[in-house]
């Protein structure tokens, strides 16, 4: 019996040690594969962006230049830049929207500017990617308008101002201004459109209460489905929110407002406390390359930044691909927003809570 | 007695109303009481039928009533290679989580009832702490303990967060048993020669069954499951289930998501299930 006992206590060790070092191995396997090569790490979008980058434009740059891409597409990305160390953070490379890499950038998380130096696509650039209002670069952008449902009668839209109709009343739909981008954009809009410019924060809210009944969403992705299910007839959202959709005979179209549409940039910044310097600007040079901006630009439906990409005509004809269409961006003054953001939210909050 | 002679006929239908009047209520309290459960059923139930009619619907948004059955989102699902790495990675992430729960907790929750440790009290209550953290600043506060630590953000680190919010329940239902637990079948066993190691894998363990095994199916499902601790500790390429879905419904909101829900509740019935068929769960349904 005794023996029997000793024969199974060695049989479970056995057991337990051949578990833990399978678990072991499987979990240091990644690592231990990837310990050579140099890692460029960044963020990145999910969907579309990150399929196409992932299949093609990832690996292409691995070959390229002889090095591991890891890209972190699970948000949220200020935070864990936050907390990582300033000499090591965890990325080389920060890829996220405008209003956040001011964010970053007032935290002294990445660097103000890329070096045209060191990034020579940066000389190919529309002047909005480098202007005073950006971070870094924008490599991409898209327009912020209006999407409307064609099947509904309401034809003939040309106006922001026209979101405020009371025919809309019931099918209008916004967002919820402290999370998302396009509400915090939209919100200094009603400023240009009611008062005084951008920074009339009082115009502002008044517009927005007397925008309501509006229905509210956090994600662009809801907004879009509102729009497709005919829950919104009328909504502020971002062109390629609606041309993604193309060739599918939805009942939905953008609408370019006469007073300009609004700019929702794609940035890149480098990180001060990067090791990788090097090949983060030869990161940020190639995907300022015409081919890697065709490519993505027609798979998002994101208006390239640089001036000599030709795309085809089906997106030359929709997207902001020439010095005319791109003056009609309008540019919002983050720096100024965030500065201001706690006391937006708050009031914005009241506004429609109510 | 003449006169209770001439009342007895008159109390007859008395005496044959008093069921009738209290068979009125129970009646009408049965029902109530099959109307309260229905409603917590339905309560229960309806958003798992919501997902389900999401994701057979044909639409790429949520549509009601549904225009059609259609199975296109769980081919979308199961074809995407970003859904079923972050599945398999989930799968891998609980069964090693479970384990470690499984293992520390019911450790712990021996030795807080048979060791006669002082501040037991304060030992239960940090060990339920995690319980009471809002689990997001359990998420952050481990990312910068392993940025301190340079250690990146490694799979083991994900289960160790894993863990730290999965160890309550098992302890908690391990305590539970240990708590009507007689010590005399140990004591017995040792009388007639048992080994304190065969005391407790043929006495202890057989009895306390219920309570660690109720514990690791809790740590599975909350670690399966788990989005704020997950959120700050997945590393690039290494994403859970919930997590790339978070991630997808930013983009694509469609029913792809529905079909996820729907295979992880699947998912979650045959562990259940499983268990059932290997160690007898029905056995333990008093817990």
């Amino acid at each position: 019996m005794m023996k029997a006992l000793g024969s199974s206590r060695l049989n479970r060790r056995r057991f337990l040690t051949a578990s833990a070092s399978l678990g072991i191995g499987t979990i240091a396997a990644p690592y231990v594969a990837r310990a050579d090569d140099p890692t460029l790490r960044i963020t990145g979008w999910g969907g579309k962006w990150g399929e196409v980058m992932k299949a093609e434009i990832g690996p292409a740059f691995e070959s390229e230049f002889k090095c591991k891409l890891q890209t972190d597409s699970a948000f949220p990305y200020l935070p864990k830049l936050q907390a990582s160390s300033r000499s090591a953070p965890i990325y080389d490379v920060l890829h996220t929207n405008s209003n956040e890499q001011w964010a970053a950038a007032e935290m002294g998380l990445v660097e103000p500017k890329i070096d045209p130096k060191l990034v020579p696509n940066l000389a190919d650039v529309y002047p909005y990617a480098i202007s005073d209002k950006i971070v870094g670069v924008s490599i991409f952008t898209s327009a912020i308008g209006l999407g409307m449902r064609t099947d509904k009668g309401y034809s003939g839209v040309t106006s922001w101002k026209e979101l405020w109709d009371a025919k809309y009343n019931g099918v209008r739909g916004g967002y919820v201004i402290p999370v998302n981008s396009l509400g915090q954009a939209f919100l200094m809009m009603c400023g240009t459109l009611f008062g005084k410019g951008q920074l009339d924060l009082d115009a502002a809210y008044a517009a927005l209460e007397k925008l309501k009944p509006i229905k509210i969403v956090d994600f662009t992705g809801a907004m879009e489905k509102m729009l497709l299910s005919g829950e919104v007839g009328l909504c502020v959202i971002h062109d390629s929110g609606i041309y993604r959709y193309d060739g599918q005979n939805q009942p939905t179209d953008f609408v370019s407002p006469s007073e300009g549409v609004l700019s929702l940039e794609q940035v890149l910044t480098i990180t001060p406390g990067s090791k990788m310097k090097e090949l983060a600007n030869a990161y940020v040079n190639y995907m300022l390359r015409p081919e890697v901006q065709k490519r993505l630009a027609e798979t998002v439906w994101y208006s390239p930044a640089n001036r000599k990409v030709k795309l085809d005509p089906k997106y030359d004809a929709k997207l902001l691909t020439t010095p005319e269409k791109v003056s009609k961006l309008i540019q919002v003054d983050w720096k100024w927003y965030n500065e201001r953001k706690d006391e937006i939210d708050q009031r914005v909050n009241r506004i429609f809570r109510a | 007695m003449s006169t209770s002679t001439s009342h007895s006929p008159s109390l007859a239908p008395d005496r044959a109303a008093a069921p009738v009047r209290t068979a009125v209520p129970r009646h009408y309290g049965r029902y109530i009481y099959l109307a309260i459960n229905t409603a917590i059923l339905v309560f229960l139930l309806a958003p798992i039928a919501v997902v389900v009619v999401f994701a057979l619907n044909p639409t790429p948004f949520i549509q009601f009533p549904p225009v059609g059955v259609s199975l296109r989102w769980f081919e979308k699902f199961f074809a995407s290679r970003d859904f079923m790495q972050a599945l398999g990675f989930s799968l891998e992430v609980a069964v090693l989580t479970t384990v470690s729960a499984t293992v520390l907790g019911a450790s712990a929750a021996l030795a807080l009832a048979r060791g006669n440790l002082p501040g037991t009290r304060l030992i239960v209550a940090t060990m339920l702490s995690p319980l009471m953290l809002p689990a997001i600043l359990t998420g952050l506060a481990l990312f910068q303990t392993y940025v301190l630590l340079d250690v990146g953000r490694p799979t083991w680190g994900l289960v160790a967060g894993h863990t730290l919010v999965t160890l309550p329940y098992v302890v908690r239902t391990t305590l539970a048993v240990l708590h009507n637990f007689d010590t005399r079948l140990e004591e017995a066993a040792q009388n007639l020669g048992a080994s304190p190691l065969r005391t407790f894998f043929e006495v202890t363990l057989p009895l306390i069954k219920p309570g660690v095994l109720a514990g690791a199916i809790f740590a599975f499902i909350v670690s399966f499951d788990q989005f704020p601790v997950s959120l700050f500790l997945v590393s690039p390429g290494n994403e859970t289930l919930p997590v790339t879905l978070f991630n997808y419904l930013k983009f694509d909101l469609d029913g792809t998501i529905g079909a996820a829900s729907v295979v992880s509740i699947v998912l979650a019935f045959v562990v259940v299930i499983g268990l059932d068929r290997t160690v007898g769960l029905r056995s333990y349904v008093k817990l």
